[in-house]
């Protein structure tokens, strides 16, 4: 084989090798999300039931629950499940200077968030829906009634509602776990 | 050689190049919407539903649930202003300013993200809790060894990385939603 032949031959399959190696790449990013079993949902569905409220243990070196998770914020989270209907979320507000509701589908992603500034009558409150159930409330709203719920579409059958409380100073964490434990779902009753 | 060994050669250096190059990538959150201010790190995507697949992959192998983008921002710093990797042995000096928050909080964590044992049991300051001086400013000092004034204690003997988390922040994580000048400075001041 004459040196330029070898070359080009070598080049072929260093091509090759690149494209194998991006092919591999892009699938391994694209399928993580969905393999992953230590991602937040798998570690939190480990330790708590569909509708219950469970408060996450406090952030510290033995704690190692949540990566990232702020130890100076009280943390609660309940699971959701859509397939009996739309479910309601409540967190009534204490004295916590901050406090926030996020919304995660089953893959993690956050679909919503709210804060205190957009609660009413001192609680956080909202409805979560799959878009087909969100329709139909939609379809039964009394015009001259409307609804005051904050309805949200959920892009998947279950995730989870984490609600975070800020304790302003160490001495009101206490506080702020007991206000974190306050939140509930609830899956909503059948329409009257 | 013949020309299946050179295909399966071919093959197996691109697979591990492929794998070497995700595990880089998802290191720090994720190539993309990421943006650097002075020595901090965000991910703008992690918090919003329209995440890209590398910031995905980067949350699901974390197992960490990112605050939505409606509540606040996280801001991670590996490094102090010079580029240097944070160690240990040294005392930084951070400050003078932070960004517009309702509230913040500036914690140590180890290279995974959980709080690092220290004999203070401290692992957070929140911007409710610091001395100021007169205009505002201030000044937080990490060290190993205890500081006065505002002392934030690094426990482990390894590397470490800074965490500044912003609540109820008007900043919009797009480029250019946040200035440099807004976050704290990380300066080292001296090392044993």
């Amino acid at each position: 084989m004459n040196p330029r032949a070898a070359l080009t031959e070598a080049a072929f399959y260093f091509a090759a090798a690149l494209i194998v190696g991006a092919l591999a790449h892009f699938a391994i990013v694209l399928s993580i999300p969905l393999v992953a079993t230590h991602d937040a949902y798998d570690r939190l569905s480990a330790i708590a039931p569909v509708d219950s409220t469970l408060l996450v243990p406090r952030a510290g070196p033995r704690e190692r629950l949540l990566a990232y998770a702020d130890p100076a914020v009280a943390t609660a989270l309940c699971f959701f499940d859509l397939k009996n209907g739309p479910v309601r979320v409540r967190a009534p507000l204490g004295r916590a200077a901050f406090a926030s509701l996020s919304f995660h589908s089953r893959r993690g992603a956050v679909f919503y968030a709210l804060t205190d500034r957009a609660a009413t009558h001192g609680m956080m409150e909202a409805l979560i829906a799959t878009p087909k159930q969100l329709r139909a409330l939609i379809a039964q709203d009394d015009e001259d009634n409307p609804s005051e719920d904050l309805r949200i579409a959920s892009p998947t059958p279950r995730g989870f509602v984490l609600a975070r409380i800020f304790s302003e100073l160490p001495s009101l964490y206490a506080e702020a776990e007991a206000e974190a434990k306050s939140l509930s779902c609830a899956p909503e009753s059948p329409a009257k | 050689m013949t020309t299946l060994l050179k295909a399966i050669l071919a093959a197996v250096v691109g697979l591990t190049m492929g794998l070497w190059a995700t595990r880089a990538m998802l290191a720090d959150g994720g190539p993309f919407s990421s943006v650097t201010i002075g020595a901090w790190r965000v991910a703008t995507k992690a918090g919003a539903i329209d995440a890209d697949p590398y910031t995905r992959a980067s949350l699901a192998r974390s197992g960490e649930v990112p605050l939505a983008l409606g509540e606040g921002l996280q801001l991670v710093a590996r490094a102090d202003d010079a580029g240097r990797p944070l160690d240990p042995r040294c005392v930084y000096r951070v400050g003078p300013h932070a960004p517009t928050a309702r509230y913040w909080t500036l914690g140590v964590v180890d290279p995974k993200g959980f709080p690092i044992e220290n004999p203070a049991g401290r692992y957070v300051l929140r911007s409710s809790e610091i001395l100021r001086r007169a205009g505002g400013e201030f000044s937080i000092y990490v060290s190993g060894m205890a500081h006065a004034g505002n002392w934030l204690p690094v426990g482990a003997p390894g590397r470490f990385a800074l965490v500044l988390r912003l609540y109820d922040s008007p900043l919009s994580a797009t480029v250019g939603g946040i200035e440099k000048a807004a976050a704290p400075e990380i300066s080292r001041e001296s090392c044993v």
